[in-house]
């Protein structure tokens, strides 16, 4: 038979080059099995919704999830019928253990950790025969470094009001609570007995039980924000922990106008004519200067070292964030803001501004950890048949020099222990402890109280703990967010409550 | 000129007529590489079923050693008939066809076998039983039409009747096809029900090699100028593009936008080996591109069809599943697989891919063959496009040569379609993997057209028609040599 392409016949070019043709779209489908097949198969074959993924979860018995002490937080029981389903140490962990339900799907860490937890997360690259094993299952254990006694206290410390508590070692980015209120009892969504009503009773539930508010919450973040303006602002140099503006003592008694829109502030009986730098209009909170201080930032450079501590994506965390926000981005001026007024507004807290108080708690981890922000996480060890592979520290992003962080950090503890400040942060204060902090009003525009909001940290000098409370409707930031915070930072420092 | 002519005419003859033109008496022909190959081919399926068994039951034994025996007896009988027919065909297709129609037994046997079930003769029957009974059904009308057909004059000569036919059947599933999933595909007539397209195919490639071959040179050598563009002249390429126009614009009715493909790219890439015009297959590709965006604004279940192969994994639990499902089996099966019979994970007892016997094949063997499984399966379809293009390039003639081009790529495109469907490449289509997919049409066309190659690949055919039933085209040359 004669060969391709030594045939005479006048066909023969057309139908090598129509041969080639072929084999190149035969090579583009071998390469995509080799995408699906190879590359991508690490991530498809962890996805919860990897069909042997499901098939696990339902006869394999998960592993443990286990807090920083080692305290059980979640593990396995049999039904009467023998099948397994999920026991939870308490409901306090549910915004962030989750649940795994084999009717109502995952949540939480459950979710995040499926295919590790139902033990198939074996990475097909680095050991391709697992699956040739008569048991290829290999449930993995997690430890968190979350403390189930620092949850309970913080879900304690909520009460009844709607809120969420943040708080993480900023040195490591270790989550050590994360508390949202109001919760609900995974217990009773796991348990066949009560599923049904009590996923319905959730899901009907004004009071949204099932929203994680700490990761998923997003809110008006008041006077709290002052403090990305001021990483802002120092970061880009366009100031520093001296300025004055000769405006603001001026502008006190009758606002600051900026294109026809009034700030106003509610300290000049405490200040006077003084002209406030850093120092001094952290500690009263003076929405005039960080107006003035956004202003003289830039729009972009608010936004750029917003961003470089989360704001506008995705946190990179072991449960699911709601994406912060410094402006809605819409706008055409510089970073996305329709005008000064905006601008203006945002730097003390009320523009377009919506945060998470995970965000929040992330910021106050910036300037307790001198400029540098550690990537938050939750799990800290995964432990299986090989061993435990451990999760360490990692750096998120450098966010501004150590001098600028640290005259911020000196400024947030005047905010807490200066004679002005600690009227607007009463309760925050680590008994014997230098403590700094902010706290944040934020107002919601009508009738509604403000949310409160704290975020800080203690020790001042060497910091070990980061927070941000924040208190749905809870008033101004002294009468409700302050005083959580500072008993938590007391509970974790001296390991009682004052 | 003519009288100069005639007296070559005899000189060709003995060298067309080395061959009997009767089937006379028979004279066995021994074809060693194919015994060989079909050896390899039998012990490859041995294997395989002893693996199926290990991963299904445990046991080191044949899985159902009834079934593989049956096959694999008729795959023997079809290589002892083209022994004994004792024509010089070509020796790989059969036993490339049998490997690919093996896997198919083996994964037809490996799946759910109530995916599919049939009363016979009061037997309630499952998937690998019916899967059986096509495949060697198919395996006898490869055999059949590789020995018995030695005359192409009835496809050359009547190829507007085909044309004819191909239509009547397509209008006639319009007319009393039954729907499944918002496509009407499937003609049923009595107990007997099939999808058309699958056999349509078929005729088209009939009867654009005819008709290419018959105006081949018309087609080259003359220009319209339309613009920047040189096109053959518009009165000769009229009624080709009208019967495919009439043939894509039915399967547009019907949904069926795997076979409005398939056609696609079969009639442009013969067109082009007729013409050598790549102006021709760029215009084709510009009008393919439109008609797609047109087709996806007018019908809903087209452009849903579209939005899932953008992003399946938007909706991975409602409309992209199937597709999310699929690439998570190729996932799984990684770099070697799983293993026969150890993969497709079940939930709450039923198999995450509903379509995995028809549509779903490859993400299956993916799985459980891994992708060194499903590059030897791509490579068994190129092998068998190889061997048909090869038979088309060493054709006596025009029209041999399209058919044999034609019928090679009618199943590597349709291999290619599918495969891209499953693979995230393409949007996915409801063609079959020729030979693997369950289903007895796809599996007697595509044993058709191998039928029809191997009868292509015979060194000694029949002569061609006397000159007075010829093409212009060939006077034309024959003048022209002379």
């Amino acid at each position: 038979m004669a060969g391709l392409a030594g045939s005479r016949h006048p066909l023969g070019k057309p139908i090598v080059r129509v041969a080639v043709a072929l084999s190149v779209a035969f090579a583009t489908i071998a390469l995509a099995g080799g995408y699906w097949g190879v590359a991508q198969a690490p991530d498809l074959t962890r996805s919860p919704y990897d069909a042997a993924v499901i098939a696990a979860s339902r006869t394999v018995p998960r592993g443990r999830i286990l807090d920083r002490d080692g305290r059980v937080l979640a593990q396995n029981k049999r039904d009467a019928n023998g099948d397994l389903y999920r026991v939870y140490a308490g409901p306090t962990i549910s915004p962030v253990v989750g649940y795994a339900s084999p009717r109502y799907g995952r949540a939480g860490l459950e979710r995040t950790y499926d295919a590790e937890l139902s033990g198939l997360a074996g990475d097909p690259l680095r050991d391709p025969f697992r699956k040739f094993r008569t048991d290829p299952y290999d449930p993995k254990d997690l430890t968190l470094s979350l403390s189930y006694a620092l949850q309970r206290a913080a879900a304690r410390a909520l009460g009844t009001q709607r809120g969420a508590v943040v708080m993480l070692d900023p040195r490591t980015g270790e989550i050590l609570a994360m508390a949202s209120s109001p919760y609900y009892d995974a217990n009773l969504i796991t348990d066949p007995a009560t599923a049904e009503t009590a996923f319905k009773g959730l899901l009907a539930d004004p009071a949204e039980p099932l929203l994680p508010r700490a990761t998923l919450g997003r809110y008006v973040p008041g006077s709290v924000f002052k403090i990305v303006t001021a990483i802002a602002g120092l970061g880009s140099g366009k100031v520093t922990p001296e300025t004055t503006y000769p405006q603001q003592p001026a502008a006190e008694k009758d606002g600051l106008v900026i294109d026809g829109f009034t700030i106003h502030d509610g300290h000049h009986p405490a200040t006077g004519s003084r002209a406030l730098d850093l120092v001094g209009a952290t500690e009263v909170s003076c929405n005039i200067w960080y107006a003035l201080t956004g202003l003289a930032t830039g729009g972009d450079q608010l936004t750029k070292y917003a961003e470089r501590m989360g704001f506008d994506a995705q946190i990179p965390f072991d449960l699911p964030t709601a994406i912060s926000q410094v402006t809605g981005g819409k706008g055409s001026q510089p970073g996305g803001f329709s005008d000064d007024v905006e601008l203006a507004n945002a730097a003390y807290g009320q523009g377009e501004t919506f945060v998470t108080p995970l965000q929040m708690a992330l910021v106050a981890s910036t300037i307790a950890n001198h400029g540098v922000l550690m990537q938050p996480h939750l799990v800290t060890g995964i432990t299986g048949d090989g061993g435990t592979r451990t999760i360490g520290p990692t750096q998120m992003s450098t966010v501004l020099p150590v001098a600028d962080a640290d005259s911020i950090a000196v400024a947030m503890r005047a905010a807490v222990e200066g004679d002005l400040g600690q009227h607007y942060t009463t309760g925050a204060k680590v008994p014997g402890i230098p403590t700094a902090g902010k706290s944040g009003t934020a107002e919601l525009g009508g009738t509604g109280e403000p949310h409160s909001w704290f975020i800080g940290f203690a020790p001042a000098d060497a910091p070990t703990v980061a927070i941000a409370v924040l208190v749905e409707n809870g008033g101004r930031g002294a009468e409700a967010a302050a005083p959580i915070a500072g008993d938590m930072m007391t509970l974790y420092l001296k390991g009682t409550t004052p | 000129m003519t009288a100069d002519a005639l007296p070559e005419r005899p000189a060709a003859r003995p060298i067309r007529r080395s061959a009997p033109r009767t089937l006379g008496p028979i004279r066995p022909r021994w074809r060693w590489v194919e015994t060989k190959l079909l050896l390899i081919v039998a012990a490859a399926l041995l294997v395989g079923s002893v693996s199926l068994s290990g991963g299904l039951t445990g046991a080191l034994a044949l899985y159902d050693p009834q079934t593989l025996s049956v096959y694999l007896a008729a795959l023997a009988t079809g290589h002892i008939a083209f022994v004994l027919a004792g024509r010089r065909t070509d020796q790989i297709l059969l036993p490339v066809m049998g490997l690919l129609g093996g896997i198919s037994l083996l994964l037809m046997q490996r799946l759910p076998q109530d995916l599919v079930t049939q009363h016979w003769f009061g037997n309630e029957v499952g998937l690998a039983q019916v899967q059986l009974v096509w495949l060697v059904l198919g395996i006898a009308i490869t055999s059949v039409t590789g020995i018995v057909v030695r005359s192409d004059s009835w496809l050359r000569r009547y190829k507007y009747t085909w044309a004819a036919a191909g239509v009547g059947l397509l209008l006639l599933t319009f007319v009393f096809g039954s729907e499944v999933n918002g496509q009407r595909l499937t003609l049923s007539i009595g107990p007997f029900s099939g999808q058309p397209s699958e056999f349509l195919k078929v005729i088209l490639v009939v009867f654009l090699a005819g008709y290419l071959s018959e105006n081949r040179s018309l087609l080259m050598e003359q220009d319209t100028r339309v613009g920047p563009l040189r096109l053959p002249p518009v009165p000769y390429l009229a009624p080709m593009v009208a019967m495919w126009a009439i043939a894509l614009g039915i399967v547009v009715i019907q949904r069926d936008l795997g076979a409005a493909l398939l056609f696609f790219g079969v009639f442009l890439a013969m067109l082009y080996v007729a013409t050598s015009r790549v102006s021709l297959v760029i215009i084709g590709l510009i009008l393919f591109v439109l008609g797609s965006i047109l087709m996806a604004n007018l019908f809903d279940n087209v452009r849903e069809r579209f939005d899932i192969w953008l992003d399946p994994f938007a909706d991975p639990l409602g409309s992209g599943y199937q597709v999310v499902q699929g690439l998570h089996a190729f996932a799984r099966g990684g770099l070697f697989g799983v293993g026969l019979g150890n993969g497709l994970p079940l939930i709450n007892g039923n198999i995450p891919i509903p379509e995995v016997h028809t549509d779903f094949p490859l993400a299956a063997l993916g799985e459980e063959l891994g992708l060194v499984g499903v590059l030897a399966i791509l490579g068994l379809y190129l092998v068998l496009v190889e061997r048909g293009l090869r038979i088309g390039a060493a054709a006596a003639d025009d029209f041999r040569a399209l058919l044999a081009v034609g019928l090679a790529l009618v199943i590597g495109i349709q291999a290619f379609i599918i495969a891209a469907g499953n693979l995230k490449v393409l949007p996915l289509t409801g063609v079959t993997l020729p030979f693997i997919s369950y289903g007895g049409s796809s599996i007697i066309a595509n044993s058709l057209v191998v039928g029809l190659l191997l009868a292509l690949s015979d060194k000694g055919v029949e002569p061609p028609p006397p000159p007075a039933e010829r093409s212009r085209w060939d006077r034309l040359r024959r003048r022209g040599a002379a």
